[in-house]
């Protein structure tokens, strides 16, 4: 064996072995393009970018308390909150973007608490956040006795789902916008670094001068703002508040970060990585619709794939 | 110095021959050849990173040697996996202890070959019998229904160690084991070592610590850059001797005797000193303890194991939550209980255990480099992005001026041997320009010469004006380095003494405080 080519070899097989979910997600797009019908084509990838931004949205969230080392599981129903509230706000004639800036508030209210509950009482967070998803969703249903509140505000449906500006549509520039925005302050910024040093060992970093309780905390600020986000985005799609709008979410936006390669133990993870992980489960349920098959079988299919993914990839 | 050429003799249990590995371009070992007699301690030294964990990797099986073969028992094992060769009777005792610390002794020597009973019951009884019977046997003094978690650190180990000879061990090789004990336990783990071998088991004995190692082994073979030195025997050889021949030529850094720096010259009184400790109390550990330390002066801190001193030093360093008293750096007083503060105000801690609390193991060395003081990195405001490259250009000032081995800044922490990690810790420190350095067991679990490296660097670092307080149990350590000696017992100061005193005067001097200590608490209790 020349000395040379070892590492050479070695770098290469790393390289496959860190990227394992991009190739298999290429070899199904590549499927799809083939085999399904009218796949290729600018229609169909921005029906897909616009049906995966929420989940991306609330992904990019998810991301910075995963690699805390903490999940958050009530992501989906503070977005069914979130859109909830935001209606009723419309629908008392607040202005749109007092009313939006308003919800976000309230996400990031409930993002403090779960991270107060998890960090100063030390209960887990799968824990408090289980507690958090049953709160809200039952909140959800109760401020208006179940019924879905309309929206006629145009304002708002073209800010955060109807809209388009320099061509794109609007809920595919707030995938651009926050993508860029975590990026920065996952990778670029000192609370990144924290971020990462808090996950991978907590303790050396509490010994190091971290405040490892205020960065879980804003960790989880950050989730439940883009989860509030995305909670706004859903009610302007379906131009109402309806309680039941983002159950069930918080399953596609955890496996859509560990599928991005984000080690769910912590200290391990990027950005671009979980917005590929959201898109990839977007390709797949939209390219096996589009091969004609039933609802249910869907969701098998996307389940077995989402486990395969994620089994190359583990560290 | 007898060098034993032994052509594999007749009642070797283990004979590595001619082994050799590499891992890439780099050749790890070569030529090496270890065997181990029955009921014999061969110990394995060898400076962090010389090929000690990676030959004793192959020997376990979970690395494939390039070349050469190993014979156990007389049987070539060479193929067979770390599965098959633990059950032919290879045992490895880590570091880290693997006992569930929940269940009991018994429960932990047989675990999953509990005896059953009708109907697929565990039988409880007839394993603490078994258990019994086994820890006679040995001589141990265990209690078999005991739970693992309320034992001692030694008697833990009895227990890893008990587990594999009862699962038909015949080799065990025990890396650093007296790393965590007490000078007492490890009077009882010798003895446990003098039991096995009467029992004719063999062991390798990977130790830092010289004198153990002479004492207690029947062979000494050194790995120095992938070649086996010896086997030498343990009568005819010095602790200089050794340290000199693991030593890489590198310069005069041979002989680490030779070259002690001379202390700094007395005292020049100062101002205010560098840090002022009045009544500081914890509520479990420490009371009423007071001192000081001027800038430039290195303060020892000695003690027995529980006597509070890593307490002490992390309760200046603000990570305890219920501290009072008053701590003052520079005049300067600071409010215990933040560790942001204290960093603020100039203090800094290399804490005892590296893995645990000094390093993110996972992320880069630059990474755990920058992380005290990531703010001063951003360009542009709180809000701007990280400047890379002068966190790049601060591991290279670093890297150089300690002598940090490392393949570059993205190289992950825990892929660094033992000494280099506490160099990453050091730097990262003293990146800070710390006023107070306090030092937890600077040198535990690093080689000879990393240990010289880093007497060195304290040296060097009191001499730019910095405070030291050192903690350590390694007394000739202490006195080497300490301009003044703090002795503590039962979370208090009870004596300052100059370093005019032997190892073995101070030895008995902290043994006679611990005992006064402790007899004047019963008393008070009683009263």
């Amino acid at each position: 064996m020349k000395p040379s080519s070892m590492p050479m070899r070695l770098a290469a097989m790393d390289f496959f072995r860190d990227h394992i979910t991009y190739l298999i997600f290429l070899a199904i797009t590549l499927y799809f393009v083939l085999f399904a019908p009218h796949f290729a084509s600018v229609s169909t990838a921005s029906a897909v970018l616009r049906i995966t931004a929420i989940v991306s949205v609330m992904a990019i969230g998810m991301t910075f308390v995963i690699i805390c080392g903490e999940i958050d599981l009530s992501v989906g129903s503070v977005a069914s909150f979130s859109g909830m509230i935001g209606a009723l706000l419309l629908d008392q004639n607040v202005p749109t973007y007092v009313a939006a800036l308003l919800v976000l508030g309230a996400g990031a209210a409930i993002g403090a608490v779960s991270g107060l509950l998890v960090t100063k009482l030390r209960i887990p967070s799968f824990l408090v956040t289980l507690g958090m998803l049953s709160i809200f969703s039952g909140l959800a249903l109760t401020i208006t006795g179940t019924r879905p509140v309309s929206i006629v505000d145009d304002d708002f449906s073209n800010l955060f789902w109807n809209g388009s500006f320099l061509g794109i549509q609007a809920p595919i520039w707030w995938t651009i916008v926050l993508t860029a925005a975590g990026y920065y302050l996952l990778h670029q910024m000192p609370y990144g670094r924290r971020v990462y040093a808090t996950g991978g060992n907590a303790v050396a970093a509490r010994f190091s001068g971290v405040r490892t309780d205020g960065v879980k905390i804003f960790a989880f600020v950050l989730c439940g703002m883009t989860a509030s986000l995305a909670g706004l985005m859903l009610a302007a799609r379906s131009t109402a508040g309806n309680p039941s709008l983002g159950s069930g979410l918080e399953l596609d936006v955890i496996a859509a970060v560990i599928i991005g390669g984000t080690s769910l133990f912590g200290g391990y993870g990027s950005i671009v990585g979980s917005v590929v992980g959201a898109i990839f489960i977007g390709i797949l349920g939209f390219g096996l619709l589009v091969l004609g098959l039933s609802t249910s079988i869907q969701e098998v299919v996307k389940g077995a794939i989402i486990i395969i993914a994620v089994s190359l990839n583990r560290r | 110095m007898a060098e034993a050429k032994t052509s594999t003799s007749r009642n070797a249990i283990v004979a590595m021959q001619r082994i050799s590995k590499s891992f890439g371009a780099n050749r790890v070992l070569s030529n090496v050849s270890f065997e181990v007699m029955a009921g014999e301690t061969h110990a394995l030294l060898g400076e962090n990173g010389a090929g000690k964990s990676t030959l004793m990797k192959i020997l376990m099986g979970a690395y494939q040697t390039d070349e050469g073969r190993i014979l156990f028992a007389g049987e070539d094992v060479t193929a067979l996996s770390l599965r098959e060769r633990i059950d032919r009777g290879i045992a490895m005792i880590f570091q880290e202890l693997s006992v569930l610390p929940n269940r009991s002794v018994a429960e932990n020597l047989f675990i999953l070959r509990e005896p059953l009973a009708y109907g697929l019951r565990v039988d409880a009884r007839k394993m603490v019998r078994d258990a019994k019977a086994l820890i006679e046997r040995y001589a141990f003094s265990l209690d078999a229904s005991a739970r693992v978690g309320d034992l001692a650190f030694a008697q833990r180990q009895m227990v890893e160690i008990l587990k594999a000879i009862s699962r038909g061990a015949k080799l065990l090789v025990m890396d650093e084991p007296t790393s965590s004990l007490t000078i007492h336990e490890e009077e009882t783990l010798f003895r446990t070592i003098g039991q096995l071998k009467q029992n004719g088991i063999g062991i390798v004995y990977i130790s830092h610590r010289m004198a153990d190692v002479l004492r207690l082994s029947d062979r000494i073979s050194i790995i120095k850059d992938g070649r086996l030195v010896g086997p030498l025997d343990p009568g005819s050889t010095s602790i200089e001797q050794i340290a000199a021949m693991m030593s890489r030529p590198k310069g005069e850094a041979s002989l680490p005797t030779a070259a002690a720096p001379a202390k700094r010259p007395p005292a020049t009184p100062v101002g205010t000193p560098a840090l002022e400790v009045r009544s500081l109390a914890t509520s479990r550990k420490l009371s009423d303890v007071s001192f000081s330390i001027d800038p430039g002066e290195i303060v020892g801190l000695a003690g027995l194991v529980g006597s509070g001193r890593s307490t002490l030093g992390k309760a200046l360093f603000g990570i305890l939550p219920d501290v009072s008293g008053h701590i003052a750096v520079e005049g300067e007083p600071v409010r215990p209980s933040s560790v942001s503060r204290a960093i603020t105000a100039g203090i800094a801690l290399v804490p005892e255990d590296r893995r645990l609390e000094g390093l993110v193991g996972g992320r880069s060395i630059e990474e755990n480099l920058s992380l005290p003081r990531l703010s001063d990195f951003s360009l542009a405001g709180p809000f701007g992005p990280m400047a890379k490259a002068r966190i790049t250009a601060l591991f290279r000032q670093y890297r150089d001026d300690l002598n940090i081995l490392c393949r570059g800044p993205l190289q992950k922490a825990q892929e660094l041997s033992g000494g280099n990690q506490q160099k990453i810790v050091f730097a990262k420190w003293l990146a800070m320009k710390p006023k107070l350095l306090i030092l937890d067991e600077p040198t535990s679990g690093v080689d000879v010469n990393a240990k010289r490296d880093m007497r060195e660097l304290v040296r060097r670092t009191a001499n730019d004006g910095v405070a030291v307080l050192l903690i350590s149990s390694e007394l000739e350590e202490l006195l080497e380095l300490s301009d003044r000696i703090l002795v503590m017992a039962q979370g208090r100061i009870t004596r300052s003494i100059g370093s005019a005193h032997d190892e073995a005067g101070l030895r008995a001097l902290l043994q006679a405080e611990a005992a006064r200590q402790s007899s004047a608490r019963t008393q008070g209790v009683a009263a």
